[in-house]
């Protein structure tokens, strides 16, 4: 075979390995997140059960936020939610956000980090774009409670999200994770 | 036939000094600073907050800032040009956790030449305050304040065009803390 044609062919199978990779890595964050989470602090996630999903379905939204004027954060449909529950969370946390940074750090941009250790707790944004919106990924951790939230935002909500990073961790949290009935 | 680096024995140098040259001139006149080297600080701090803005994150905040709203048009003046804003801050409860080394791994950052300390300045909040700006030219791209108290260390570096007014309707914005930075330029008499 001529040398061109295989440079060509390395070439070829070089962008198509590394397009299936970050599809791969793309389409798998919030699992990867939720698998490290359990891998790190030997904790077992659950999933929403299948009849708040159904109610989550039917909605359209999952929540409505408490506290201040009521707001739907989340654009419908697009929120994956895993939670923790009354399980230990010991463990380094900053060999954690390491971690986190790291499996997170070509596929989407860290917003803000919190760590309180009084409390304690540990708060990721991470957010990238999805066309006209914006895929924001929450991961929330105190000493025994874990919440990983994914959801699609409008611009405009991500605006929100930006003036105040701290209380927009609260907010998706809250939304995500209280169902509207009504 | 002769090789290259044979025939010109110094090829070799003057290849890496192409390749070298660029890369440190580009790093001498990046305003941005590492804040890493503070990162062990979190195993002390009783809260450490990390912000990243970056161009990417800037770009569309300015794109999605509604007109219409009083505050978030402001904001979007203020961060229209900037291209990263970035905040590193540790409270702790006892004094003395974090130490002077880790000030001046900050503080060595900003000997580069394009940084200039600004003295006209100060704190409404108690402990040192120490804000740099970045020039190129006559241009400010880059402004760094250290705020050093003695349960709190806050590390803010700004690139792009900034100053010292634009800084301070920033705070309490974007997750900026508050620094209470002011400028002590004398008064004019139509200003007294």
């Amino acid at each position: 075979m001529k040398s061109a044609t295989l440079i060509k062919l390395a070439t070829v199978l070089m962008v198509a390995s590394l397009w299936a990779n970050v599809s791969h890595a793309i389409g798998d964050d919030f699992n990867t997140v939720v698998k490290m989470i359990e891998q790190f602090y030997n904790v077992k996630h659950e999933g929403l059960p299948f009849l708040a999903k159904a109610a989550m379905k039917a909605v359209g939204v999952g929540a409505k936020v408490k506290g201040g004027e009521a707001r739907v954060f989340a654009e419908a449909g697009s929120i994956k939610l895993a939670t923790f529950e009354d399980q230990e969370f010991n463990g380094d946390f900053l060999k954690f956000r390491n971690s986190l940074n790291t499996a997170l750090k070509d596929t989407w941009t860290p917003l803000v980090q919190t760590i309180s250790r009084e409390e304690p707790e540990q708060n990721y944004i991470f957010v990238r774009e999805k066309g006209d919106k914006f895929s924001v990924l929450v991961v929330s951790i105190s000493s025994r409670e874990g919440t990983v939230v994914q959801a699609t935002v409008s611009a405009k909500n991500l605006a929100l999200l930006m003036r105040d990073p701290e209380e927009g961790v609260k907010t998706i949290k809250q939304e995500a994770t209280i169902v509207d009935h009504e | 036939m002769k090789s290259l680096f044979h025939t010109f024995p110094r090829t070799p140098l003057l290849v890496a000094l192409l390749v070298v040259l660029p890369a440190i001139t580009a790093r001498a006149q990046d305003p941005r600073i590492q804040l890493t080297h503070l990162d062990h600080l979190a195993t002390r701090a009783s809260e450490t907050v990390d912000l990243n803005f970056d161009e990417r994150l800037i770009l569309a905040a300015a794109k999605i800032f509604n007109d219409k709203d009083e505050d978030e048009a402001q904001i979007k003046k203020l961060i229209t040009g900037l291209k990263g804003v970035y905040v590193k801050s540790f409270e702790f409860e006892n004094d003395n956790e974090y130490s002077s080394a880790d000030v001046d791994s900050i503080r060595s950052q900003l000997r580069e030449p394009s940084w200039t300390r600004l003295v006209n300045v100060k704190s409404k909040k108690d402990g040192n305050v120490e804000v740099y700006i970045s020039l190129t030219g006559s241009q400010v791209n880059g402004l760094t304040v250290i705020s050093a108290e003695a349960r709190e260390l806050t590390i803010v570096n700004i690139v792009g065009p900034v100053d010292l007014e634009k800084l301070a309707k920033l705070e309490g914005k974007l997750g900026i803390p508050e620094l209470g930075v002011e400028s002590t330029k004398p008064k004019t008499k139509n200003e007294q």
